[in-house]
């Protein structure tokens, strides 16, 4: 469910860029210092634009540091620092639902997931502790999120049924963003939207595997044999989910990052599909030319 | 009022037109119409009276305290067009249907309210209209592809009805990503047709780089 929402860099200027890695280099470093080295693993584009929109709607100050990579000390980077809470709260909400995400493999998976996740789990405990301890409300509403996740499943799901715990989710997460200053309905709505695009975007991406290994599916029921037919189909929901999702995010106030941001809106997620749905397939029938 | 020339996202020393360039770009963004049904209804509506609100101060402002020759003074004086909406889409009807109450709730918001009615009518009642209107409540709450399937049926029953063609349309028109910010299947440009050379795998998505092809096959 991580790594959809990223930047379309192609179109970002070279010193947006340079932000954007300042803020995802930044991101992991403070996420080192909170929450221990291991919680760097969880690292993901998804949790930098979350803590951009924190920096931007809250209004959080934050400078750009020169520094040396944590992992390769010969590298030398731009780190963001906040003076606020946006990549404390960004490093909590990827330390807890890659957490999360471990016991559910645990639960769900076959022997070689469950093996890895067995082993991976210890490892991220004591990250999990601290990042849960400073935010109880995200524990909260991933472990919310996986239960409500796991009925849909066994009942068979609706693609909107499906993708309702994931958007609520979201929603209850942005409006956490919220401190009275932006709209807090603005927010929730947008929030819910993105959370609806993300599942359906992995559900998307995951529909041939799943089908193969008999796993749920929402968009099962719309596949008739041919891939390339149903992910037009799935290429349109997830359209009428971003043009809600825009709605919204025309509405927020954003100031700081805002080019960014509006990248991955307007240009990022259509990127992903395109990628995701259609090119990925491509390159199969290419391959497979040759 | 917050400075109107911050709302409107232009320089004090903007010319006229130019004023009424960036009123008419925010009042395509905000209009009432792409907002119809959504749970942001409400706040597209306000900003939309800010941005109208905006407008009129800086043309009066600038009609009071400036000296500008004829030609720039009447056009100024034209009113902005998007001032009196009143979510017209439901005049259409003129006579009262068995929805009319249930359609005077959807009006107020109270989407909860009329789908809980909706839900009680009894299944031989359930014509193009109650399809159509189950749509609508369901579009409001986030459930998009059940309302796509309830408005797809309500113009499978009722073909020639302008109103439930027209909302269906808007939502055809966003799932084929015919918008900012969605992905346009049918547009796509199509890259040459080459399966030698691997130029296409290059991230210019979006560009023909047929040209660059024929630098490929020059060189092999």
């Amino acid at each position: 469910m991580f790594g959809y929402l990223q930047p379309y860099r192609e179109e970002l200027k070279i010193r947006e860029f340079e932000l954007y890695k300042s803020v995802y280099c930044g991101l992991c470093r403070q996420m080192g210092k909170d929450y221990g080295i291991f919680a760097r693993m969880t690292l993901s584009y998804d949790c930098t634009l979350l803590a951009m929109f924190w920096f931007s709607l809250r209004n959080e100050e934050y400078c750009v540091n020169k520094g040396h990579c944590v992992f390769n000390p010969l590298k030398k980077c731009m780190l963001c620092e906040g003076k606020g809470e946006a990549l404390s709260f960004a490093g909590a909400v990827s330390v807890i639902m890659s957490y999360y995400k471990i016991i559910d493999t645990i639960h769900d998976s076959g022997f070689f997931k469950r093996t890895l996740a067995y082993m991976i789990k210890p490892i991220l405990k004591s990250s999990y502790k601290k990042a849960a301890k400073r935010y109880p409300e995200i524990s909260t509403l991933t472990e919310k999120l996986l239960l409500e996740q796991s009925e849909a499943e066994k009942s068979n799901a609706s693609v909107d049924k499906a993708a309702e715990p994931t958007a609520k989710m979201i929603s209850s997460l942005c409006g956490i963003m919220s401190n009275g200053k932006t709209d807090n309905k603005v927010l929730e709505v947008f929030g819910y939207f993105l959370g609806r695009w993300i599942y359906l975007m992995d559900a998307a991406d995951d529909l041939e595997k799943d089908i193969k290994n008999n796993n749920f599916n929402p968009f099962k029921e719309k596949h008739k044999g041919d891939i390339s037919e149903t992910m037009i189909y799935c290429n349109e929901v997830l359209n009428l989910t971003s043009s809600q999702l825009i709605l919204a995010y025309d509405l927020l106030e954003i100031q700081e990052y805002k080019p960014i941001l509006d990248n991955v809106i307007y240009q990022g997620l259509a990127m992903q599909q395109k990628r995701c749905l259609f090119d990925k397939y491509k390159k199969t029938a290419k391959g497979m030319k040759q | 009022m917050t400075d109107p020339y911050k709302i409107l996202n232009i320089s004090p020393n903007a010319l006229d037109e130019e004023v009424k360039k960036a009123y008419r770009e925010l009042a395509k963004k905000y209009h009432p119409d792409k907002y119809a049904d959504s749970p942001l209804a409400e706040k597209a509506s306000e900003k939309m009276k800010e941005i109208n609100a905006a407008y009129e101060t800086i043309m009066k402002d600038r009609k009071e305290g400036n000296n500008y020759s004829s030609s720039y003074g009447s056009r100024s004086q034209r009113q902005p067009s998007y001032n009196n909406y009143q979510g017209s889409q439901y005049s259409a009807g003129e006579s009262p249907t068995a929805f009319s109450y249930i359609r005077s709730l959807i009006m107020n918001r109270k989407y909860k309210e009329a789908e809980n009615l909706l839900t009680k009518i009894s299944s031989t009642d359930r014509n193009g209209e109650w399809y159509y209107l189950m749509g609508i409540v369901c579009f409001n709450k986030g459930h998009l592809e059940e309302a796509n399937n309830y408005l797809e049926t309500a113009c499978r029953i009722d073909p020639y009805n302008l109103e439930y063609n027209e909302f269906y349309h808007k939502v055809k028109n966003s799932r084929k990503g015919k918008y900012r910010g969605g992905y346009d299947f049918d547009e796509e440009n199509v890259c040459c047709n080459c399966s030698d050379c691997d130029c296409c795998d290059l991230a210019v998505y979006g560009v023909c780089v047929e040209c660059l092809c024929g630098v490929c096959r020059h060189f092999s």
